[in-house]
């Protein structure tokens, strides 16, 4: 039975622009002991979904839904104080990014890891300084470390003290946040041993968030790929890290600077949505090197990308007086000066057949009519692609059931 | 171009009224030489000293000795007055593109200002050159550009616009501490591209200042690895990376993962202890107390130097053969 099984988990705040996507609609679940990576770009809803699990919610939240199951209980039923006292910690608990840095400098170690202790099982102060001793020495910290004051210990010394204060309620599941992404690398590699030794001593099961793919291996049985608040795909890492069938996850990829291979590292053009307004489709078709017909073009995309395009091309795409968006699988094009509807047809259709590879927008163009004094241009219908596998799974519109 | 003998740079530390103060090394007896349009990428951990090193090799910094030489000319205690052709040769990109640039004024008007204050060319020609930096760095339509503000800008956008400010005074040598640690990591291989675009178009000579092996790895042409305020090994990337020679150099990339679903299965090679403090340095080799062959009797009583094994490729090791 899976420790934590997370349907169709969403999480919107609420801003003046509109509701801001952050998670939308994210699956997974998590056995005993298994470690799952979640990566993506920064702004992508890898930190929100970890505060949509463990219930960390902002006051601007506009839309909070789902299933959380931890050991088989739904905990989204519980009211916020029973989900506080039950699960919160002791069952699911986290190390939150940059923690190091908020440990109280006024307050002695050992008391700050015993702190949920007292809180949650209200045991007496020798019970207390016993416990955190053990959590300290369980992190590979020394015992009278407990006397110390944060500012006394380095950064690899508070990461762990951090990381005890995680573990000191025994909890099934930790959240880990970044948990290296201050650190040095020979004191990332201290930390992500530690880690690795934990997991299996303990059987506890990790959501690793990370921007990092080379790390993200060193603990992950399963990756998750987040894009503009969704995991577009979701695999074992022997699968996900070697044949990947997301063109994002592909890119990604390629884009890691190796330390032991030659290949040049390449970027993603472009940036990742504004999450208050997501792309139509496949929220990666504006990106994707491999976008076609029915990735999710819609018309005003399409008059941007046209746009863009003028500027760098020039005098190969014919002269356009105004384009005006009347659907978003449909806009008109007014022909520039001196040129008839019918001629700025044919040589819009060879422009876009002959560039169609090179601008993937192009492909999206079902059909051109001339009009009188005006040009219709037609996209193809799109939806958001579907999930296609079962144990590793990607959505995307080039994947084919069955295959990849 | 630019050419380091023994530099140190040493910082006092206060012990407190009258109890005098120490020296905090954090630039220990640095040789290094950049040559024209080549990159050299100075990689080591958080207090190695990296960053005082590129602030002492522009100059920012005055150095306590050693010799410093730009061009052939002695600039080692020049006085900051005879300087000033140099703060024209001799630019920097900084870390940070957040704080970096003045928020209140727009893009143009940074990227006019050192014009300004050297006083180069009419009002005309100003415009013409931000316009030609700003499509150096990939910022098109310039114009479009030139009337932002650096909040309506991305954190790739702002950087640019930090790397077009280096370019506008026709620099030789650009100190880069950093550039793209602050940025997202499929953000960064574009700007690291742009930078070495630029350094073939204009054939300028960089300073690449990071933590990051990987990236050094792809972007530079020469690196050195520092570590406790000295170089304890330096040469061809190829080299350094494809024999690495230095202890410290093999513990540094060991610790760092690619890609792989194999990593979770085994345990990486870490370092014991934590770098020393740069006030009370380790006798002998910096780096013996964490080295896993340190020999007792040699490398904890004798300095090792910094001794040229392969062709180019230069190892401050008692022990590497």
């Amino acid at each position: 039975m899976p420790v934590l099984d997370i349907r169709n988990l969403t999480l919107w705040y609420r801003t003046r622009k509109g509701p801001v996507h952050a998670v939308d609609d994210i699956s997974f679940s998590l056995e005993p002991g298994q470690t799952i990576a979640i990566v993506g770009e920064s702004g992508c809803g890898k930190t929100s979904t970890a505060n949509a699990v463990l219930r960390l919610l902002p006051k601007n939240v506009a839309r909070y839904e789902g299933k959380v199951i931890f050991d088989g209980q739904d905990v989204m039923d519980l009211g916020n104080e029973e989900f506080r006292r039950s699960v919160r910690w002791r069952g699911i608990s986290m190390v939150f990014q940059g923690a190091m840095n908020a440990l109280n400098p006024a307050v002695r170690v050992g008391y700050q890891v015993a702190e949920p202790l007292m809180v949650h099982y209200e045991v007496d102060r020798d019970e207390a300084a016993d416990q955190a001793m053990e959590a300290l020495r369980k992190v590979g910290l020394p015992e009278d470390l407990v006397r110390r004051y944060p500012h006394e210990l380095s950064g690899g010394m508070k990461q762990r003290v951090v990381i005890a204060m995680a573990l000191i309620l025994k909890p099934k599941v930790v959240i880990l946040d970044e948990p290296t992404s201050a650190l040095d690398v020979m004191t990332q590699t201290n930390i992500i041993n530690l880690l690795k030794d934990l997991k299996a001593s303990d059987r506890l099961s990790y959501i690793f968030i990370t921007h990092d793919l080379g790390l993200a291996s060193e603990l992950a049985d399963l990756v998750g790929i987040m894009y503009a608040g969704q995991l577009v795909e979701l695999g074992p890492s022997e699968g996900v890290f070697v044949r990947p069938k997301h063109p994002y996850t592909g890119k990604l990829l390629a884009s890691v600077p190796r330390l032991r291979s030659e290949a040049a590292p390449e970027f993603i053009p472009g940036a990742p949505p504004d999450l208050t307004a997501p792309p139509s489709g496949c929220r990666f078709h504006l990106r994707c090197p491999v976008a076609f017909e029915m990735c999710g073009w819609s018309a005003d995309e399409f008059v941007e990308q046209m746009e863009a395009i003028r500027q760098t091309e020039g005098s190969k795409i014919p002269p356009i007086s105004s384009m005006s968006v009347k659907s978003p699988t449909h806009l008109v094009i007014r022909p520039g000066e001196n040129g008839t509807a019918a001629d700025f047809a044919k040589a819009l259709g060879s422009f876009s057949n002959e560039n169609k590879e090179k601008y993937r927008f192009l492909k999206a163009i079902e059909s051109v009519e001339p009009r009188t004094k005006s040009v219709e241009v037609k996209l193809f219908e799109s939806s958001p692609p579907p999930y296609i596998g079962d144990d590793w799974r990607a959505s995307c519109w080039l994947l084919k059931e069955g295959g990849s | 171009m630019v050419e380091t003998e023994n530099l140190t740079k040493w910082f006092d530390v206060s012990l407190g009224l009258f109890r005098g103060s120490i020296p905090l090394k954090a630039v220990d007896g640095v040789s290094l030489t950049i040559q024209r349009s080549q990159t050299v990428a100075i990689v080591g951990e958080s207090g190695s000293g990296k960053t005082t090193l590129g602030r002492t090799v522009i100059r920012l910094l005055e150095p306590t000795g050693g010799r410093l030489a730009y061009n052939g000319t002695d600039i080692t205690h020049r006085p900051e007055k005879e300087l000033m052709w140099l703060r024209r040769k001799a630019q920097m990109i900084p870390q940070d593109p957040y704080s970096s640039v003045n928020p209140a004024f727009p893009v143009f008007r940074i990227l006019e200002e050192p014009l300004v204050i050297h006083k180069q060319g009419e009002a005309k020609d100003r415009e013409e050159a931000v316009f030609k930096a700003l499509q150096a760095v990939k910022l098109n339509p310039p114009r479009f550009f030139a009337n932002k503000y650096p909040h309506m800008l991305s954190g790739g956008q702002r950087q640019r616009v930090a790397i077009a400010r280096a370019l506008m005074l026709n620099p030789e040598f650009i100190l880069a501490d950093e550039p793209v640690s602050m940025l997202d990591a499929s953000v960064r291989i574009s700007i690291l591209r742009l930078l070495r675009q630029i350094q073939n178009e204009f054939g300028i000579a960089f300073l690449y200042i990071t933590h990051d092996l990987a990236t050094a790895k792809h972007f530079a042409n020469r690196i050195g690895i520092m570590y406790a305020g000295r170089l304890v090994e330096e040469g061809p990337v190829e080299r350094v990376l494809g024999e690495p020679l230095h202890p410290y150099t093999q513990a540094l990339m060991g610790a760092i993962p690619d890609p792989d679903p194999a990593n979770r299965l085994v345990v990486r090679q870490g370092l014991p202890g934590e770098p020393p403090n740069l006030v009370s340095l380790p006798t002998g080799c910096h780096f013996h107390p964490r080295c896993p062959i340190a020999q007792p009797g040699l490398c904890d009583v004798q300095d090792p130097e910094l001794r040229e094994l392969r062709p180019g490729h230069r190892v401050a090791c008692h022990l590497a053969k």
